[in-house]
């Protein structure tokens, strides 16, 4: 496969998502830009501007209307997705690190870092009421005081988040009540991303303890565990087999004092069922730090700290092989 | 999929002969780079579409100043898509991108090279392991013993192969006796001067080292007794030292003594020596082999030492 190379920021990726139909991709980096581009061709409809800091995360709602970015200049940004206006701008006290609609799009969740003397808090507001948004007053936050939020995203339903600490554990916060309905500890360190299968039965995490874990989404009971030698910044389920893809490698601040000269910066594909490694893909010259299966499952995009995001379209190959346990 | 050519030299029979060929009618620039080749390095790029074959070429000037060709070639596919997608296809771009024209922009958007998904089954994986097996069994192992000193290594390759070598060569025709037996005694050395080095890293007072509570030998009373089994060694070289001597008259025997006449005010060996050892058969032994031993040169002489006069 010839990958389709986007070069539309100047610094690492920090998350890389589709849209419902997987016609669009969405990219943030470190640099205050966030980019839009058409999969098939690797074309770039656009930018939404007007962030000044680091921008960690981005989504988009189910009918490609309004995009939300969180960004480390202590601001959310509601866009308009076909033109590229902004909305809403949503200030908050420390940076935003994680952000998500739910599945119908109408309530934004999004979480804050624990800094600048101010806590972790998951915040929601529901874009119906348009005073939420003028007084930038959310209907509901949640504080967490223990251990800051690094990843979440929406349960099935929109009845909950899903949200991974910074200490391993993973916690289950209801959007309504606000209150945590379960809580996990399965991984011993933080949890780099988490995200969902396409029927958001299950969902996968990837951790810097070198593992990336499978679990139900409603029970959150531990299914699955992948394991690898280096810190996985990110892991997608593959909406059309029995596979995940794994990105990490060696973390950025380490590259200069190990000693292997291979940094592991593939994406590694493994079985689901088998917890296998069948497959391995090179490319990035850093560490993978956001991976995006199309959700036809046909092709596949890795951001990394390089700055690179690649589109990658599989080989036929892919579609025959077999596994063989 | 865009694939890209690259044309050092632009010829000028080539761009006629493709003009020719070309079924469209050529855009109004072209005309002009025929006027002035100098130009066509600002052109607007050059666009043919012949069925779903889009060419695009270009000219540039590369570092070196030498105008390159690039020519670059398009797949035009037509994919069906949702009326969802369809729409937003038309989207007019926006933000950074908003000047961009139809198609993917080369500032953004490149093809990176070809890269394989490498596959990795379960079966290649265990045959790897037993592969790294039996090596680490053999690493444990001496697998070559030096036939000189009995090192791990081959025995050409050993640093005692020029001196201890031919020694125990000669002395085993002379005495009859396989090499093998006589081989532990000059190869055993190494090794315990080497022990308690290995054993611990620590520093050990030469008092409790091995040996440490021998006395010196050169403080042995009864050095006289030894004369009988001393050699006296004429015909040697200048340049001659103790350590040479020690070297050529080891392997006969343990020696007790070396002494070598030099020079009190250059240093210089005067031309003999007297070797002791402590038995007299070495003695004699050595006698019968190093006497008209070629060294350095001079043909020794060796002979029994005169009991001293005074």
């Amino acid at each position: 496969m010839r990958p389709i190379l986007l070069q539309g920021h100047e610094r690492s990726i920090t998350q890389i998502k589709y849209n419902r139909d997987g016609d669009l991709l969405f990219t943030v980096a470190k640099d205050p830009v966030v980019n839009v581009w058409y999969s098939v061709n690797g074309e770039r409809l656009g930018t939404y501007s007007g962030h000044t800091g680091a921008v960690w995360c981005v989504d988009v709602d189910w009918d490609t209307r309004h995009v939300l970015s969180g960004s480390a200049d202590n601001s959310c940004r509601l866009w308009d997705c076909e033109t590229g206006k902004q909305l809403a701008l949503l200030e908050t006290n420390s940076a935003v690190r994680t952000c998500g609609f739910d599945f119908g799009g109408n309530i934004i969740m999004f979480s804050t870092d624990k800094q600048m003397g101010y806590q972790c808090f998951v915040s929601f507001i529901d874009l119906r009421d348009p005073t939420q948004i003028e007084d930038n007053e959310p209907y509901m936050k949640i504080p967490c005081s223990e251990s800051k939020i690094t990843s979440a995203v929406w349960g099935p339903l929109g009845e909950n988040i899903i949200a991974g600490h910074e200490n391993g554990e993973l916690n289950q916060y209801s959007a309504k009540s606000g209150e945590i309905v379960n809580s996990i500890k399965e991984h011993s360190k933080q949890i780099n991303d988490i995200q969902t299968s396409r029927d958001m039965t299950m969902f996968v995490t990837a951790s810097k303890d070198c593992t990336s874990k499978l679990f139900d989404s409603t029970s959150l009971e531990h299914q699955k565990t992948f394991r690898t030698e280096r810190p996985v910044n990110s892991a997608a389920i593959s909406p059309i087999y029995d596979h995940v893809v794994l990105g990490g490698g060696q973390e950025a601040m380490d590259v200069t004092t190990t000693s292997t000269r291979i940094g592991k910066f593939e994406a590694r594909f493994f079985h689901v069922a088998f917890e296998e490694e069948f497959g391995r893909v090179k490319g990035h010259f850093g560490p993978i730090n956001s991976l995006a299966f199309h959700p036809d499952g046909k092709s596949y995009s890795s951001g990394g700290e390089d700055g690179y995001v690649r589109i990658h379209y599989f080989d036929p190959q892919y579609f025959d092989f077999e596994f063989e346990s | 999929m865009p694939t890209e050519d690259y044309d050092s030299k632009p010829s000028w029979a080539d761009q006629v002969e493709e003009e020719g060929i070309d079924p469209e009618p050529i855009s109004p620039p072209v005309t002009k780079v025929q006027q002035d080749p100098a130009s066509f390095v600002l052109d607007t790029p050059q666009e043919v579409i012949n069925g779903k074959i889009k060419t695009i070429t270009e000219y540039k000037l590369n570092d070196e100043g030498k105008k390159i060709k690039i020519v670059r070639t398009f797949k035009i596919e037509t994919l069906k898509a949702s009326k969802v997608v369809a729409h937003r296809k038309n989207w007019k771009k926006f933000g950074n991108s908003e000047y961009d024209p139809p198609g993917p922009n080369v500032a953004t958007t490149t093809v990176s090279d070809d890269v394989l998904m490498t596959f990795i089954t379960s079966k290649e994986d265990l045959n790897n392991q037993e592969e790294e097996d039996p090596m680490n069994k053999l690493k444990g192992q001496k697998i070559v013993s030096c036939r000189i000193c009995k090192g791990d290594h081959w025995t050409t390759r050993c640093p005692y192969k020029d001196t201890l070598g031919p020694m125990q060569k000669e002395l085993a025709e002379q005495l009859g006796l396989s090499t093998g037996d006589k081989e532990k005694a000059p190869g055993a050395e190494p090794e315990p001067a080497q022990a308690p080095v290995s054993k611990t890293g620590k520093y050990v007072p030469p008092s409790l080292r091995d040996g440490g509570s021998r006395r010196g030998e050169s403080m042995q009373p009864n050095r006289r007794a030894d004369d009988n089994a001393t050699i006296r060694v004429t015909n040697l070289s200048e340049d001659t030292r103790e350590t040479d001597l020690q070297e050529l008259f080891r392997p006969f025997g343990s020696i007790s003594r070396i002494y070598l006449a030099k020079d009190k005010t250059t240093g210089q060996s005067k031309g003999f020596a007297f070797i002791s050892f402590h038995r007299r058969e070495d003695a004699a032994r050595a006698i019968a082999g190093v006497s008209g031993f070629g060294y350095d040169h001079l043909i020794l002489n060796v002979e029994w030492a005169k009991p001293s006069t005074n």
